[in-house]
């Protein structure tokens, strides 16, 4: 028979120091709201005459576990987050990052050219460039003079 | 303190309504906390601490007097010729430290950065490190 030693109390100095954490929440809504909720992955959204540009925070994720899909005006955001951690021999000492599926649906101010969207995915940051479709993109009519 | 709740592994979490269109707010630069989880095994501790924006080049990991600092700036590529409709969330460099028991080792620290997520691993001093004892029987 065989019994584990651990060194007790080992990381219960592994502190965070406490002053640097006042007022530096990154999150607009309430401090307590959690990563993974509603508002899961956060978004930063650009418009311009040609269609959006949409930035969604998404750090550690496979890209493979993360699916967009576009449906007329409606963009959907799918996947699942830090579901492989810990490693099996570990145990959480702390834990703050987000884990688990998320779903995000995005009612879009026009209807997309699905055929034209693209994702990509750098440091930890999705961006998803949706085109407008031709026929709602702006047109200037001249104007003829008598 | 910032109280962040993680709801466990596999928990669904979806928004079933649309959104309608998204609240735009003036983005100040500042210094952010980064998430941060702590895994601990018989030998090592592993940080794993979200930083999305930042990569292996500008990310900032130093160990002083048994203070582990990380950070970095996080870098956005803003699209030339859009306008800003929608901000969830800023950007500018993250900081956060961390003070040390004297039971790691701090000289074989090991960081790297991908997909956004800093993993800092601290091994265990030797005689820190779990034993297995055996019983006679």
């Amino acid at each position: 028979m065989e019994l584990a030693t651990w060194p007790r109390s080992t990381f219960s100095v592994f502190d965070e120091l406490e002053s640097l954490h006042e007022g530096l929440s990154r999150m607009f809504s309430e401090p307590d709201l959690s990563r993974v909720s509603d508002s899961f992955p956060h978004l930063n959204v650009w418009l311009s005459s040609d269609g959006l540009i949409i930035d969604a925070e998404l750090p550690g994720v496979d890209p493979k576990d993360v699916d967009v899909s576009l449906v007329g005006d409606e963009l959907i955001l799918r996947g699942k987050v830090n579901v492989q951690e810990p490693r099996s021999g570990e145990t959480f000492y702390q834990r703050e990052r987000p884990s688990g599926e998320f779903s995000r649906t995005l009612q879009l101010p026009f209807r997309a050219e699905a055929g034209m969207a693209k994702a990509s995915y750098k440091n930890g940051v999705l961006r998803l460039t949706v085109p407008r479709s031709e026929q709602e993109k702006p047109r200037k009519i001249a104007i003829e003079a008598s | 303190m910032q109280t962040v709740q993680t709801p466990p592994a596999g928990t669904q979490v979806t928004s079933p309504k649309p959104e309608p269109a998204l609240k735009k707010i003036l983005s100040p630069s500042g210094i952010f906390l980064p998430d941060v989880d702590i895994c601990e095994s018989s030998d090592q501790i592993r940080l794993l601490a979200d930083m999305p924006g930042v990569d292996q080049n500008s990310v900032e990991v130093t160990v002083e007097n048994n203070v582990l600092t990380i950070g970095g700036p996080a870098y956005v590529d803003c699209p030339a010729g859009y306008d800003l409709v929608g901000q969830e969330y800023r950007v500018g460099r993250y900081r956060r430290e961390f003070s040390f028991p004297d039971a790691v080792d701090t000289g074989r620290i090991k960081a790297r950065v991908r997909h956004g997520v800093l993993e800092v691993t601290i091994p265990k001093r030797e005689e820190m490190k779990s034993r297995k004892i055996r019983i006679e029987t």
